[in-house]
């Protein structure tokens, strides 16, 4: 330092600056990673990865970050590069480059639906079940009442061992389809249930059977009017629930094990433009 | 959801950081109030009292200062070098994460007011929590902390919070004084501790977007094999100790016994965790909070199960 000394003892401007540089390193992680979470928590895309309800939490800490960073970059401290301050900046900007591939491709599956049925970018908005959902909460198909309820509503009730289920219910649901399944006369439908996280999620199924299941296709979204029917442990339903197929998305799958649902109606619709489930309710009205 | 496993990798990593992080940041934030505003002779004056004691504020200290498991190691750590005798630092960093208001209060809506549960998986939290305090309650902080972390880009700056680096100990900051401090330290402890969580991402995410899960069905008929599974599941999976009740209560082909290993665990030995653990603490102490919970929590489980107290 006293080499490079200017006539009044001070280090010489880019001294200073690579002195501090590390201290400045530090404060652009923190400023880039609060950027990204006041970024994300404003986005419509919020919901791809965590339960919308947590948006303000996300937006606060984002804007704390901001705060933080702001004495490193500002009013740097002198200080060396160890290794250990090196290996966390790099493994936090290989954090935010997967952060943003991960933002890249939840846009991209949005793409097609994201217009004016998506949530209007307002903070902390939770999506609607579904945004061109029936105000009919109860309808009448045929001389059958029904309940609209979700399917992981549904799942949780039966997991309870609750009885107070509807007894004829309208669901929405992607379906899956295996071989296996299809030899049976089956189909899965399925949904994912998210609790806070993608990495708590759940993607709960139930097998289906009924008039129309076959015509589906792998991904096509239904709604299914139908009830629920026991799952045997032997005759033809034994050995049913382990020809589901595991695995095909972000969640833990779950096949429910006890009970099948028997479609009386079903209709295609529209994909939807919130795959994800974040409310459950135990009780009518239902987060359908 | 036509999602390939490389892109759920990311999403999934990317949430399990974005979710932690304002619990880090909080954590980080607490840490840094601690050190710039509270004299080191406050909190000391703990160690006073005898072990059992110790142990004991510890364990419901986690009711007034609700802290989850992304956010009790830096707490902690600051905690220790505030003078906070081990015996109440290492119970609290294990216990807190279950036995506060929000853990609970979820475990007791995901179980349906099933007071057992809840009751079960904070007794199974505590005890190890205790044992592991008990062990470690006599080794001096200095023994505990490994002085190599980034808490040492400036040791006596950390410690004291004033950065002045003379090194006698100061009269503390007012508010508005210590703000500037309060906000470079807990910069400083977040990144730090991101490190961890990042690398615990990684793996969780890893393992969620890669593994089949088909391995989950063949174990849950076998008390022997399904404790076990549950307990590597909980440290693989890497969920929040708010959120895990959930994912337990769904999971009901699995033996109770499993399920409360799998509550128990989580909060204390994860992904998140392990990195932390290994580098805040010496290899001795970091040694005794990985194995001592998971060990003790597989016995306990075990017993519970085959003795039928909980079915």
């Amino acid at each position: 330092m006293t080499a490079t000394a200017n006539h009044d003892g001070r280090a010489p401007w880019f001294a200073r600056f690579r002195a501090g540089l590390p201290d400045r390193i530090d404060g652009l992680c923190l400023l880039a990673l609060g950027s990204f979470m006041t970024a994300l928590a404003r986005s419509r895309l919020y919901w791809n990865f965590l339960n919308p309800k947590f948006s303000h939490l996300t937006l606060a800490a984002g804007l704390l970050l901001c705060m933080v960073a702001l004495p490193p970059l500002l009013l740097p401290r002198n200080g060396r590069e160890t290794v250990s301050r090196l290996a966390r900046q790099v493994l936090l900007a290989l954090f935010l480059a997967l952060a943003a591939l991960a933002w890249r491709d939840a846009a991209s599956e949005s793409a097609p639906g994201a217009d004016a049925s998506a949530p209007s970018g307002s903070l902390g908005q939770q999506p609607a079940a579904e945004p061109e959902a029936p105000v009919d909460l109860n309808p009448v198909v045929d001389g059958v009442p029904y309940v609209r309820l979700n399917l992981a509503e549904l799942y949780i009730m039966l997991d309870k061992g609750r009885k107070d289920y509807p007894q004829h219910f309208a669901l929405r649901a992607e379906v899956l389809r295996s071989p296996r399944l299809d030899e049976r006369g089956y189909v899965l439908l399925r949904r994912i249930a998210v609790v806070c996280c993608l990495a708590d999620s759940l993607d709960l199924r139930f097998l289906t059977r009924g008039e129309g299941t076959q015509a589906l296709k792998d991904g096509d979204w239904v709604e299914v009017f139908g009830h629920l029917e026991p799952i045997a442990d032997k005759g033809e339903d034994k050995g049913l629930v382990k020809l589901a197929p595991k695995g095909e998305g972000p969640g833990l799958a779950l096949t429910n094990p006890k009970f099948r649902i028997q479609a009386e109606r079903m209709e295609r619709i529209k994909n939807t433009d919130f795959p994800y489930l974040f409310e459950f309710r135990e009780k009518p009205p239902f987060a359908w | 959801m036509d999602q390939s496993a490389f892109s759920i990798f990311a999403a999934i990593v990317s949430s399990i950081v974005l979710e932690a992080s304002p619990f880090l940041l909080l954590g980080s934030l607490l840490s840094a109030v601690l050190a710039v505003y509270v004299g080191d002779g406050a909190l000391a004056r703990l160690s006073r009292r005898g072990l059992p004691a110790q142990i004991g504020m510890g364990l419901v200290a986690g009711l007034i200062l609700p802290t989850c498991e992304c956010g009790v190691v830096p707490v902690t750590r600051r905690l220790l070098g505030k003078g906070v005798p081990p015996g109440a630092a290492i119970s609290f960093m294990l216990a807190a994460p279950v036995v506060n208001p929000v853990c609970l209060a979820a475990t007791w809506v995901a179980f349906q007011g099933d007071w057992r549960m809840v009751a079960w998986r904070a007794v199974l939290v505590m005890i190890p929590a205790a044992a592991a305090g008990w062990v470690l309650g006599a080794t001096r902080s200095a023994d505990l902390l490994r002085p190599s972390l980034a808490m040492a880009h400036a040791p006596h700056a950390d410690e004291c919070g004033c950065g002045c680096g003379c090194g006698h100990d100061h009269a503390r900051p007012g508010f508005l004084q210590g703000l500037p401090e309060v906000l470079r330290l807990t910069g400083r402890e977040f990144l730090d501790m991101a490190l961890f969580l990042i690398t615990g991402a990684l793996a969780a995410g890893a393992f969620k977007a890669f593994l089949p899960q088909s391995w989950l069905g063949l174990v849950s008929g076998n008390l022997w094999l399904a404790v076990p599974a549950l307990m590597l599941l909980a440290v693989l999976i890497s969920i929040c100790s708010e959120a895990d009740a959930f994912v337990a209560a769904s999971l009901s082909m699995f033996p109770r016994p499993a399920l409360l290993a799998f509550l128990a665990l989580g909060p204390m030995l994860d992904l998140k965790l392990m990195p932390a653990f290994l580098s805040v603490f010496k290899r001795r102490p970091a040694l005794v909070v990985i194995t001592l919970p998971a060990l003790t929590i597989f016995v306990l489980c075990m017993s519970l199960g085959m003795a039928g107290v909980i079915k």
